[in-house]
């Protein structure tokens, strides 16, 4: 395990460790990271997207640099990341009328039903969700099937990027997420709770001397 | 090293036994932290020398951070883009987020301002839960006496009270902007939440969505931000500096943008500090389980700029990060694991501790056998066993990041125990604040891991995503309050302030004799050190 292989990180072949992710080898690096790095590995932020090709084939495929391992020859691009400027606005405002969901995601999201079935969505997604399935239900009106299929989306937006329709499957799923909730969730408990607050009771005495607990 | 069990031994010590017999304790709860917690080290504090809180103990790596030279003089301001705005908020986390969706909420316009990009944060990574007393058995006055008593009764009383009363209304303002939550049954009573237990805890009080609650919460507040037209996005801005008036009071800040490259000086009525915590200064040589920006850099600005901390000597080592594989090192397995019945087990195949004892008694736990010799050693690292494998096979269903780590280290957690080393996680302490999250310093506000004082010396699970929120939307409100109280004065805009106070600053440092050459905020962390681009011309002595 101690040799050294060799793989290049946006234009410039650096010296790495089998076994460490991409991430890792660029942060050896001498120059102080910026961009495209977060959670560290956690695989939750989404921030560390880059093009990855692997050596001897054609074709660069989107991963998460903190999950993928180096291997001897790899090319890596990272990709950066901006804000488009076709985001169509919404307030959760907007979401809480139920009978009106199906409108609601049309004049939303009005791409959603331009969906070529290119795939370009499934290849992308780090977490393989059937981005283009979600699409489909959603455009149908399947609306609680598709968004059960954004659970562990983590809003890395390469799905936006590969859309050549600019459908941003991603956010149609959280948009559908959140309508959910915004319109179902209603928990007895907490509903209750809040009624004793807004009657004054259950208010906190601070001098209340718990004594110290020593096991 | 200390002497350790190997980890073939280990696994046959494990296995000997159906169920790990629980070692008697030898120690007081209060012993084993004074001897083992690394809050008690002896090399951990030193005192300030100079600033508002000088005198007071603080952690000496942080202590060269608060007491050190600014990065940027005054003629970086002369060719800087210049913005005003009611609202600054300087970081992208679930306390800024919040802090500015109630802020333009209020009426005010903002400008939020982040050093990588808005979602970037120990928001996003938090997997355990959000407390809120909510069970007809629980009542927020049990909430404040878990808390209490877990942080070692140094919490400030009013802070925390107020903590605990906002947690309802949290929940609801969450469910509100779309976020899920945990069901025991979808079709009860509204849908009836489902309540983990926390290490420390009087009764279950835990909220989650999966044991990914952090980024269910952090994405749907994220995508809020984003569509708020009254919420102007910086990212990739870091604050070098905050902005003074000639009264001490704050003006703004300057940030460095570094898509262009040059500095940008906002002018801001009221600013809100949300840059969070500290863990990537790898205090007493630990890892962290946490984020990359996680670098002090509000808490140095607040520090020169007036502002009073607290408790800067007192840190949560997680329990239970990933020891092995190397470099995975640091990485946190939830507290929702041993909320669940996964055990902690040495070498020998006992149990040593409550799992669900406090974290920092649980940390100290886990030092203490690694002291004792009782540690096991797997490749070079050194740790205990966390037993997952009481969660069955509904662990990957139940707590999906779990199992995703697991795969990750090359283990199957329902059949093979984790090897695990306590791993920096959280600063208890920080800025001194008020029950709206002002500052001693008037104009500036914090919300956050960055304050100090809601959870003493010590912070239970469940507790920072809900301080965060409870903190991050009083400081929203009051921040808008104030600014549209000063607009009503002047409909001009924000005064442009200076950075006289670096200058009295840099005196400061000059009569105590400490090292000027040390610049703050570090803003990435590492060795290597961000160059601040100038432009030819703007300065003589360009090298």
């Amino acid at each position: 395990m101690s040799e050294t292989i060799r793989i290049s990180i946006d234009g410039k072949v650096v010296d790495a460790t089998p076994g460490n992710s991409i991430l890792h080898t660029r942060l050896e690096g001498d120059t102080p990271l910026t961009a495209n790095i977060g959670c560290m590995g956690q695989g939750v932020c989404g921030s560390c997207r880059c093009l990855v090709r692997k050596a001897g084939e054609r074709s660069a495929e989107t991963r998460l640099a903190c999950e993928t391992t180096v291997e001897d020859g790899m090319q890596v691009s990272f990709i950066d990341y901006y804000l488009p400027n076709h985001v169509h606005h919404y307030r959760p405002h907007d979401l809480r009328d139920g009978w009106q969901a199906l409108p609601q995601l049309q004049q939303t999201f009005p791409e959603l039903a331009h969906c070529r079935h290119c795939s370009g969505c499934d290849r992308a997604c780090p977490r393989h969700i059937p981005v283009q399935q979600g699409m489909a239900l959603a455009a149908s009106g399947q609306l609680e099937a598709a968004a059960a299929l954004f659970d562990a989306c983590i809003m890395c937006n390469l799905c936006t990027l590969a859309c050549p329709e600019n459908i941003r499957p991603n956010h149609v799923g959280l948009y559908l997420r959140r309508a959910q909730a915004i319109q179902n969730l209603r928990p007895g408990d907490l509903l209750r709770r809040l009624e004793q607050q807004a009657r004054g009771e259950l208010a906190i005495n601070t001098r209340s001397d718990t004594p110290r607990s020593e096991a | 090293m200390n002497s350790a069990i190997p980890y073939a031994q280990a696994l046959t010590n494990l296995t000997a036994h159906a169920q790990p017999p629980l070692r008697p304790a030898e120690l007081s709860r209060s012993a084993l932290l004074a001897q083992y917690h690394p809050d008690s080290d002896a090399n951990a504090s030193t005192l300030l020398q100079i600033g508002p809180s000088r005198g007071q103990a603080c952690h000496p790596q942080l202590a060269a951070l608060l007491q050190s030279n600014a990065l940027i003089d005054g003629f970086d301001l002369a060719g800087a883009e210049q913005r005003s705005t009611d609202v600054l908020v300087i970081g992208g986390g679930g306390a800024g987020a919040a802090a500015a969706l109630t802020a333009a909420r209020s009426g005010a316009q903002v400008m939020l301002a982040s050093k990588l990009r808005l979602g970037d944060s120990n928001t996003v990574m938090a997997e355990g839960g959000i407390q809120a007393a909510l069970a007809a058995s629980d009542s927020p006055q049990q909430h404040f006496d878990d808390a209490m008593r877990g942080g070692h009764q140094c919490a400030n009383p009013q802070l925390l009270a107020q903590m605990a009363s906002d947690a309802p209304g949290v929940i609801r303002w969450l469910i509100e902007l779309g976020m899920h939550f945990d069901l025991e049954d979808p079709l009860s009573d509204g849908g009836k939440l489902r309540y983990k237990q926390a290490g420390g805890c009087s009764q279950r009080r835990i909220l989650c969505y999966r044991d990914y609650t952090g980024l269910e919460m952090m994405r749907v507040l994220r995508e809020t931000v984003e569509l708020d037209p009254a919420i102007s996005l910086l990212n990739r801005c870091p604050v070098v500096e905050l902005l003074s008036h000639e009264d001490g009071s704050c003006a703004g800040a300057v940030l460095y943008d570094l898509e262009y490259q040059r500095f940008m000086v906002v002018s801001a009525r009221q600013t809100i500090l949300a840059t969070g915590g500290c863990g990537r200064l790898h205090l007493q040589g630990f890892p962290t389980s946490n984020h990359y920006g996680a670098t002090a850099d509000g808490l140095v600005l607040a520090y020169r700029l007036g502002a009073g901390l607290r408790d800067m000597d007192a840190f949560q080592y997680h329990p239970t990060g990933v020891a092995w594989p190397q470099r995975l090192r640091g990485g946190l397995i939830s507290e929702a694991a041993r909320s669940g019945g996964a055990l902690l087990v040495n070498g020998l195949g006992e149990r040593f501790i409550e799992e669900l004892a406090p974290r920092d008694v649980v940390s100290a736990a886990i030092l203490r056998e690694c002291a004792a010799g009782r540690g096991i050693e797997r490749n070079g690292q050194l740790g205990v066993f966390l037993d997952t494998r009481a969660l069955g096979p509904e662990l990957a269903q139940r707590l999906p990041a779990l199992q995703h780590l697991a795969d990750k280290c090359g283990i199957d957690p329902s059949r093979e125990p984790m090897l695990i080393y306590p791993t920096l996680h959280y600063q208890n302490g920080g800025v001194v604040i008020d029950g709206n999250g002002q500052t001693e310093v008037p104009g500036l506000l914090c919300a956050g891991e960055i304050t100090g004082g809601i959870h003493g010396r010590n912070r239970l699970m469940g507790n920072a995503l809900l301080d965060i929120l409870a903190f991050g939307r009083r400081a929203g409100r009051q921040a808008a309050r104030l600014a549209q109280a000063a607009r009503h004065k002047s409909s001009l805009p924000p005064l442009r302030g200076g950075i006289e106070h670096v200058y009295r600053w840099q005196r400061q440092l000059a009569l105590a004799g400490l090292d000027a050459s040390v610049q703050a905020p570090l803003l990435y962390p590492g060795q290597a050190r961000l160059a601040l681009h100038r432009p030819t011309g703007t300065r003589a002595q360009e090298k």
